[in-house]
């Protein structure tokens, strides 16, 4: 177990030292340099050019990215990249993915519908494993939202229950 | 000119129960809404608006203020509680509030806060009284060329709101300005940085970046270390009924006299920022946060101390009463929400124009007074927020992160009820996240992205002025040379900090 946290972790041996970051961080900006290109030199009324200032900020990145090459501070490890391990940072996208998805269907579906759904399945995942208390938990917790939110006059998606709902 | 008829006027306006009871429901309506993650003081003052159309005048002062006042405040509270600031101005009360509460510190922090609020609050009160329009005055002085320098000087902080690691610092803040140029040029209005995607052109907003920033990548952060933990099978020990009944300890008189110094500096810089027209409290919160930074740096602010929360809590809400002072002086709102105040003064049949004082004296002295007694409302009321909302804060992890997590992707929605910018504040979430692993501060980015297009369209306003002379238009006043000295010796003060910083190792 201990034996693959390891192999797993020294498979981002190269994102551990500043130097691999920072050269990632140079080849982005490059190729957002690129990407700027064709409208970059379109001249204003004001005769200044449409991106002059966004170069400046690819420019400042890049040198920036430079001093962090040649700094002092160039072979620090970063306190949350030594513990950095793939399988839970997949999770925390999983979190982004599903809270987006959460949202989509909350327009359709309603926010009184999909939210204690989406609340309970999270508090779950996250480590609370018992399903009465994470549905309780998470029933609370919407209608104290949604009351919150209609208390000032903000109405969340109602969805399919339009119709019923008082506000 | 002072005027005693119209002040016993302004007292019979002021002194009713009407006027006290919808301040409290102004104050009341703004912590909560404050609170809320997306919802700023104009977004308060525009719900209540319709309400002051049927109220005379001074009731309807008395709510908007209120609101107002409410509202900057209470977006410390979330910004402490969950690391999820309820306004952009409370942006900077994450950085030591958040840590102040998971030493289980955040009762204190929360009352820190609302005690450097109010002060700050009440202190620029009285100097948008006392010098109102001569202050206006000056203000008015400022063109394109000073509002420039000021920005430029504003920029400087970065150095000291970077930590140790200064080119992570100035990474950031070029991300920073990177990001604030995409959408239109802010002079010509062209189109730039969308990438064809044509909701960018617009540019992005700043609600979804800071509750990206802030709440969505603090609560991904604890949220994988939970899932780290039950990866080793650790349970999670949290008592639900344990969290809502810890209360916490309380501010003492001493820690709050200990900060006296952050405060000054909070209302100094918050006074000064509210009375320009277009800086906003956002603005003076961090000038006033990178101030007290660099002016103490043996009290190590930003890594969860008390003087941290009062800085930026003074800085903005001492920009509340400034605010008004260009409205009322010259009829030019100063921020979003005096304009919404000035407009329900327009609909009370007093437009507010440059003989305001001289035509509705009594409105003005009853807004004073409004201004005044709002601090007392707001210290109550805050006190009974601040305490219930300091309890949320000690709910257990599994329970807290995907409460934050649902809050900021309503708030985000509720901002402009556009879905791309729960979008935007889902890939911020994730970029900040980054940005915690790879230890790069957030600060200078918020910074840099929030002064960016104020930089670039002063400066290119004031060459359009100086028709392309760039001596003239950097140089072309004694306010702006005094601006650029008063910069240099910023960024003097900053090299020397962070030589001093590297001698302490």
């Amino acid at each position: 177990m201990g034996f693959d946290k390891d192999k797993e972790q020294a498979k981002f041996k190269w994102l551990r030292c500043n130097q691999g970051f920072m050269l990632t961080l140079i080849l982005i900006t490059l190729l957002v340099y690129l990407e700027l290109s064709p409208w970059v030199h379109k001249e204003v009324r004001d005769g200044f050019t449409l991106g002059f200032f966004p170069v400046l900020a690819v420019v400042l990145l890049i040198i920036f990215s430079l001093i962090l090459l040649i700094d002092s501070h160039r072979k620090e490890i970063p306190g949350d990249v030594k513990t950095f391990t793939l399988k839970p940072f997949l999770g925390g996208v999983l979190m982004v993915i599903a809270t987006w998805f959460y949202f989509a269907v909350m327009r359709k579906v309603g926010f009184l519908i999909i939210t204690p759904v989406y609340l309970m399945f999270f508090i779950y995942l996250l480590g609370l494993k018992s399903w009465r208390t994470c549905a309780i938990s998470a029933l609370i917790m919407t209608v104290v939202v949604y009351g919150a939110f209609t208390a000032i006059g903000i109405r969340l998606p109602p969805g399919i229950l339009s119709g019923i709902l008082p506000f | 000119m002072f005027q005693p008829e119209a002040m016993l006027e302004a007292f019979r306006l002021f002194f009713t129960l009407e006027v006290f009871y919808w301040l409290a429901i102004g104050v009341t309506v703004g912590v909560g809404v404050g609170a809320i993650p997306g919802l700023s003081a104009s977004t308060a003052i525009a719900i209540m608006l319709p309400f002051t159309f049927t109220m005379p005048v001074a009731p309807a002062l008395g709510l908007l203020i209120g609101l107002y006042k409410g509202s900057v405040f209470g977006g410390s509270i979330s910004a402490i509680s969950f690391a999820t600031p309820g306004t952009s101005e409370a942006a900077a009360t994450v950085y030591d509030g958040y840590k102040l509460m998971k030493k289980g510190q955040g009762r204190k922090a929360v009352e820190m806060a609302l005690y450097a609020s109010v002060s700050a609050d009440a202190a620029s009160d009285l100097v948008t009284i006392c010098v109102a329009p001569p202050l206006a005055m000056v203000a008015l002085r400022f063109g394109p060329s000073e509002r420039f320098w000021l920005v430029v000087a504003a920029f400087t902080l970065i150095g000291t709101l970077s930590g140790r690691h200064l080119a992570k610092g100035l990474i950031s803040a070029s991300l920073g300005i990177f990001l604030a140029t995409i959408g239109s040029d802010p002079v010509s209005a062209v189109s730039r940085m969308t990438f064809g995607i044509w909701w960018l052109s617009g540019g992005i907003p700043f609600i979804p970046l800071m509750i990206g920033l802030f709440a969505m990548s603090t609560m991904l952060k604890e949220g994988i270390n939970l899932l780290r933990e039950s990866e080793i099978a650790e349970k999670v020990k949290a008592s639900i009924v344990d969290g809502l009944l810890k209360s916490g300890v309380g501010l003492t008189f001493k820690e709050y006299l200990r900060c006296w110094k952050e405060m000054l500096i909070g209302f100094s810089i918050g006074s000064f920022v509210g009375f320009l027209p277009g800086l906003g409290s956002t603005v003076g919160a961090f000038l006033s946060y990178g101030v007290a930074k660099q002016a103490s740096p043996e009290k190590k602010i930003g890594e969860g101390v008390l003087e941290g929360v009062a800085a930026a809590e003074a800085g903005n809400n001492a920009t509340v009463g400034p605010t008004l002072i260009p409205l009322l002086a010259f009829g030019i709102p100063g921020s979003v929400a005096a304009a919404m105040i000035g407009a329900a003064l327009m609909l009370q049949g007093a437009t507010p124009s440059p003989r305001m004082f001289k035509l509705y004296p009594e409105i003005v002295y009853a807004l004073f007074m409004i201004l005044l007694v709002g601090n007392v409302f707001n210290l109550g009321i805050g006190r009974i927020f601040g305490r219930f909302y300091a309890r949320l804060g000690l709910l257990p992890k599994p329970l807290l992160v995907p409460l934050v997590f649902m809050m900021a992707t309503i708030g985000s929605f509720a901002y402009r009820g556009n879905h791309y910018d729960v979008m935007l504040a889902l890939i911020f979430g994730l970029m900040g996240y980054g940005m915690i692993v790879l230890d790069i501060p957030t600060a200078p980015l918020v910074i840099s992205f929030l002064i960016t297009p104020m930089m670039e369209a002063n400066l290119r306003r004031a060459l359009i002025i100086s028709r392309g002379e760039w001596i003239q238009a950097l140089f072309g006043s004694p306010l702006s040379i005094g601006l650029v000295v008063a910069t240099a010796v910023l960024i003097f003060l900053s090299l020397r900090l962070k030589a001093s910083e590297r001698m302490r190792g």
